[in-house]
């Protein structure tokens, strides 16, 4: 390492001297620099010169820097090199982005000889001295705005400066009235840098700053110019083969208002150059040349477009328009056009484009050529019609463009009409005569072949030529009324214009024919139908008839039914079996009736069918009134007979039903349905729109039910109106199960209740374990046998003067039985006492105490718990008996037939025997048992002979209940 | 009616001396001539029609100058249009005014504004703004004319133009283009004060001329009718 070292020292010790000796050898100072200010370009321009050279011409390198605001501040280095020659004076500019004025700049410059010649002596020489380039010095005390003007291109940056004399404060910058930022470069400059700055009127972008101290505003305006376009559609031609007329198109105008582009044509093979006023086309005089090569140039400021265009003058040939167009010889069917063109030399055919228009279209088109004048014949042409024939030429050879249109308008001439015309009639027959009303519409154009002055009607009696009347009619009338005599006639319509005759349209009217007016005819047998709407008109059908027709007519009424007939008709021919009749006057949802007529070969018409329909059906417009009827609590019946199927805006096809209650379920036959404001009900469809009535059927007693009727069309259901409410009536049968039930239940309780309290009674009574002949109902049956008043004394037969009493046991034994029954206390009046009225019963106090318990079977031996005097006395007010009595049973029977009961008879002075009734009835109530008696006055115990029997019959009913 | 010869006399003797004293009457002496007084009328008319006429033009053309030229706040030092005529004046001083000094103002103002008029016809690029400012022209012109009518019927001279003093306008690099602007804003500004103004200059004097109605029974009362 160490010998490396000392070699390293050895050798700067003698490059050092070596170098330095050799910077000195050149200039220490070889340039002269003066800078120049163009505010304008915002450059700076540099002079200097190189002393002292050593060659005449010399090869040199030089280095500039150019700082801003202070030298430190180096902004810009460039190296330039370039060939010297002897006291010359070198130029360099440099352009900067911040206006001069803004700052202050300085500039130096060094160089050094760069000569392949000498290339030990490349070192650089010392920096010149610094430059000062300060704009600022000629500012004036008002602050101003830097660049003074500006011009830009579109989409450039752009750097300006507000400079004063004084300190700055709140320095505000507006473009176009927008304020932009800014920044502050020293206490005097403000600078503002515009970014991608836009074009936005030709007038420029005006810029201005202001400061709270300082209202002076300056400003500047920046014209801002869009990018230059290509020049478009570049193209020359000439019409004249004189002059050259060349178009382009410009694109969007990028001129600004103080820097305007430029254009120029340029030539290449003349070498001529010409500007162009205008920006989209320029003229070019032509001469002998014939190729041409043009150059346009278009340019601004800052860019330029350049297009080219190659061709031979004969290609570029634009004939002018044809002149001298004219028409002759025009006759109905056909004319011809002449027309000159504008001669372009010897050697050039032109190709013509003839047309023919009419009626607003082209009708004919051909194409001619010619030399000078053309001409061309049409042939085929419509009499009596408007023409406008057209020409237009081009170059034969080298096609390149039609010239403009020459026309010319004509009309050709008339001719007879070729049609006849489309007649109808309507008959209407009257005694002895035929009222017959001709209809015909009006000839086309296209048939007329002019203007129509008169049609003439011409009529024959049938079978009789000699009496043929006729009838001018001028236009343009397009019906008569005519008065026949008969109604079989033959009749011939022609019309005429002022060339001829059209043919004649010819019909026979005869009475027996079906004819709609005339009664007896055809008209109700025929056959009736529907016709099908198709929006704009109405489509039908028919069976063509069995022999042979020259054709069909359909008719039928412009108008609704109820309004007077505008009678339409239109001829079909002999194979159509349909059609769509089609009218302007027909409107939705009015009924049109349509009547097919057949032409028989006699020409006669003959009604077919008839036909009904609309050209679009509506729904309908109203919803059929319903009555309800045989409201019951189960159903109803809805009925709309009074609603008029046929004068609605569609044909019927049915009716729907809604119906709404409270159930969730819809009734058997009905469907869920949403009606339009989403609620939900129940639906059910007629489908016969004859059937216009309904029942409802299963409903709930006493419920609340909502019902809608509506028809329904093709278009659609009748308006949803309010629904009616009905309320179903009360149920009747548990009311009358609940009459004939409840009478019957509760005697049976009753009853019930009575046998379960004395079960044990009616046991001992009835069926006892131990049985008591006493008792026995059988033994009683028995009896009358032998004796018929085995227990009952005869009244009549004893006189009561004596009182007896017997000691009755408690029971007695069966041997006891056939004795006489002398338990009873009997008081029996004597016969003095036949005036007495009412019976007195006292009370038998031996039985009192087993009356509670007594039943009809027997007595009770217990005694009454009354004292004798106490029980119950009534006072007759005819005397009383104060004695013991028994009323009479219900069962006052025959004697021989008296049940078991004990009683106590009073027999009445007037009546010699028991089954005449008695005037005073004493009665029981039922299941009588021993109760108070007492008196009961006559007349309220004297029922009439039918009460009687009734309330005996009731009270057989009664006893017989519980013994059985 | 019975007339005497005596009676004929003595009528025909004071209707020459009404006709002979008529000369005498100021009321009746104007009605012969009319004066002024229709000529300031229609110079009043045509002022408020320019008046309304300029409304319109200086709008369109703010704003084919642009902002902040076209915004209503707008009001940038008077820089570069000194050399306009100022029609802003003191109240009192424009009481003051005789009615020569304030019409000879008017004239020289519009003639000095009409001049810097054509420069701005001259400058605009867009045709119609072109059409627009010819035809405002053209009635400034007629506004001019009419003053100089009612000048001459009050028996005023015209005010002489001397030699240097007829504004010049010289398009060029004096001015940069966005002082130029604001000479056209100051242009069309001054204008339209300038028709303010002379809407009540001509109003004033347009009073002034009207001779009151009483007056005329006044005179015709003392010479004995």
């Amino acid at each position: 390492m160490a010998p490396v070292a000392v070699f390293q020292a050895a050798f700067l010790l003698a490059w050092l001297p070596l170098s330095t000796y050799q910077s000195e050898a050149v200039l220490s100072e070889p340039l002269s620099l003066s800078v120049h200010i163009n505010s304008t370009q915002q450059s700076l321009h540099l002079k200097w010169s190189v002393h002292n050279m050593t060659h005449p011409e010399l090869q040199m390198a030089f280095q500039i820097e150019i700082s801003r605001m202070n030298k430190s501040n180096v902004i810009w280095v460039e190296n330039y090199t370039t060939t010297v020659h002897q006291d010359q004076t070198l130029r360099r500019m440099w352009k900067s982005e911040l206006p001069l004025e803004c700052a202050t700049h300085f500039v130096r410059i060094r160089g050094k000889e760069d000569d392949p010649r000498m290339p030990q002596r490349r070192v650089w020489s010392s920096w010149s001295s610094w430059v000062k380039a300060d704009a600022q010095s000629w500012l004036g005390p008002d602050p101003l705005v830097f660049p003074k003007e500006k011009q830009v291109e579109e989409g450039s940056d752009v750097t300006l400066c507000y400079v004063s004399r004084h300190v700055q404060s709140h320095v505000v910058c507006t473009l176009n009235g927008i304020p932009v930022p800014g920044e502050q470069l020293d206490p005097h400059v403000f600078v503002v840098t515009l970014r991608n700055i836009s074009f936005v009127r030709n007038t420029g972008s005006n810029f201005f700053c202001e400061e709270d101290r300082n209202h002076t505003q300056p400003g500047l305006v920046i014209f801002v110019a869009k990018v230059l376009e290509e020049p478009k559609g570049f193209s020359c031609e000439t019409r004249d083969w004189k002059t050259l007329n060349c178009t382009w198109d410009p694109g969007s105008d990028t001129d600004s208002w103080k820097f305007p582009s430029q254009r120029n044509l340029f030539e290449s093979f003349s070498g001529k150059n010409q500007s162009c006023e205008q920006k989209n086309w320029c003229s070019w005089q032509v001469d002998s040349q014939k190729i041409y090569n043009f150059t346009l140039l278009a340019k601004n400021v800052f860019r330029e477009r350049r297009v080219t265009l190659l061709f031979h003058l004969a290609h570029r040939v634009h004939p002018m328009t044809p002149f001298n167009v004219a028409l002759k010889r025009v006759s109905a069917t056909n004319a011809t056009m002449t027309w000159t063109v504008h001669p372009l030399g010897n050697n050039f055919t032109l190709l013509c484009q003839v047309e023919l228009h009419g009626e607003g279209r082209v009708v004919q088109q051909h194409n001619v050529s010619t030399w000078g004048n053309g001409q061309y014949s049409f042939r085929g042409l419509a009499p009596a019609t408007e023409y406008r024939a057209r020409v237009r030429c081009a170059t034969a050879q080298h096609f390149w463009k039609w010239s403009e249109w020459a026309d010319q308008e004509f009309s050709t001439l008339q001719a007879a009409p070729s049609t006849a015309p489309d007649v109808w009639r309507s008959v209407r027959p009257t005694l002895g005569s035929c009222n017959v009303t001709l209809f015909w519409k009006p000839l086309s154009r296209s048939q007329a072949h002019g203007e129509i002055q008169f049609y003439t009607v011409a009529t024959e009696l049938l079978h009789t030529p000699s009496s043929s009347q006729l009838f001018p009619i001028p236009s343009p009338a397009n019906g008569t009324e005519l008065s026949l005599d008969g109604c079989s006639h033959q009749i011939r319509v022609t019309a005429s214009n002022g060339a001829g005759t059209s043919p004649a349209s010819m019909m026979v009217i005869a009475r027996d024919l079906g004819d709609p007016w005339n009664p007896g005819n055809q008209t109700a047998e025929v056959k009736e139908g529907r016709a099908q709407g198709t929006g704009d008109g109405v489509s039908m059908s028919w069976k063509p008839p069995p022999g042979n027709v020259l054709g069909y007519v359909v008719e039928w009424c412009d108008g609704p039914q109820d309004s007077p007939c505008d009678l339409r008709w239109e001829s079909l021919g002999p194979n159509a079996t349909s059609t769509v009749i089609k009218s302007d006057a027909f409107r939705p949802g009015v009924q049109y009736n349509f009547r097919i007529y057949g032409i028989s070969p006699e020409r006669m018409a003959y009604l077919l069918e008839r036909k009904t329909g609309y050209s679009q059906e509506l729904a309908p417009a109203d919803n059929p009134h319903v009555t309800v009827n045989n409201l019951t609590s189960h159903s109803f019946t809805l009925s709309w007979e009074d609603y008029a199927t046929d004068a609605q805006p569609g044909f019927i096809r049915g009716y729907r039903v809604y119906l709404r209650s409270q159930a969730e379920q819809c009734l058997p036959g009905f469907t869920k349905a949403v009606l339009p404001d989403n609620t939900a009900c129940c639906k059910h469809d007629i489908d016969n729109p004859e059937q216009k009535t309904f029942m409802v059927k299963n409903l709930q007693p006493e419920s609340f039910y909502e019902f809608l009727v509506t028809p329904h069309t093709r278009a659609g259901e009748g308006p949803a109106q309010a629904f009616t409410n009905v309320i179903t009536t009360r149920d009747q049968h548990p009311r009358v199960l609940i009459r004939i039930l409840l009478p019957m239940v509760f005697p049976l309780l009753l009853l019930t209740i009575l046998c379960y309290v004395k079960s044990q009674w009616i046991k001992e009574t009835c069926y006892p374990d131990i049985p008591d002949p006493h008792k026995s109902s059988v033994l009683s049956l028995l009896k009358p046998k032998e004796s018929p008043h085995p227990s009952i004394m005869s009244v009549r037969d004893c006189v009561p003067d004596a009182l007896e009493v017997v000691n009755k046991a408690a029971r007695r034994s069966l041997a006891e039985v056939e004795r006489p029954k002398h338990d009873y206390l009997h008081l029996l009046p004597t016969g003095s006492s036949a005036g007495l009225g009412p019976g007195i019963c006292f009370e038998n106090l031996t039985y009192n105490q087993a009356a509670p318990d007594a039943g009809p079977c027997g007595p009770s031996p217990a005694p009454h718990p009354a004292p004798p005097g106490q029980g119950g006395l009534l006072t007759s007010p005819g005397g009383l008996l104060r004695s013991p009595s028994y009323v009479n049973s219900p069962g006052e029977s025959p004697a021989g037939e008296a049940p078991l009961n004990y009683v106590s008879q009073v027999a009445p002075p007037t009546s010699g025997h028991k089954d005449s009734p008695p005037t005073a009835l004493l009665e029981l109530a039922p299941r009588s048992e021993y109760r108070t008696q007492m008196a009961v006055p006559p007349g309220l115990a004297s029922p009439t002979p039918d009460e009687k029997s009734h309330l005996w019959a009731v009270s057989l009913l009664d006893a017989g209940g519980p013994r059985r | 009616m019975d007339l005497r010869a005596g009676d004929s006399w003595g009528m025909l003797a004071c209707l020459c001396t009404v006709l002979w004293h008529l000369p005498a009457v100021p009321a009746l002496n104007r009605t012969g001539d009319p004066g002024p007084g229709p000529s300031i009328q229609k110079t009043y008319d045509l002022t408020r029609y320019l008046e309304h006429q300029l409304r319109s033009l200086a709008g369109t053309y703010l704003n084919y100058l642009g902002p902040p030229f076209n915004e209503p706040d707008f009001n940038p030092p008077r820089l570069g249009a000194e050399t306009l005529p100022r029609a802003t004046v003191n109240l009192e001083v424009w009481r003051s005014l005789n009615d020569k000094l304030r019409l000879t103002q008017n004239y020289e103002a519009y003639s000095h504004l009409l001049c810097h008029l054509r420069g701005l016809d001259r400058q605009a690029a867009a045709a119609e703004l072109r059409r627009s400012l010819a035809h405002f022209c053209t009635s400034l012109q007629g506004l001019l004319g009419s003053i100089a009518g009612v000048m001459a019927a009050l028996g005023y001279p015209l005010p002489q133009t001397l030699p240097g003093t007829e504004p010049a306008w010289a398009p060029g690099p004096a001015h940069s283009d966005f002082l130029q602007k604001m000479d056209d804003f100051w242009l069309l500004k001054e204008l339209q004060t300038w028709l303010w103004r002379s809407a009540k200059d001509f109003n004033r004097l347009k009073k002034k001329m009207q001779p009151p109605a009483a007056a005329v029974t006044l005179h015709l009362g003392t010479h004995g009718f």
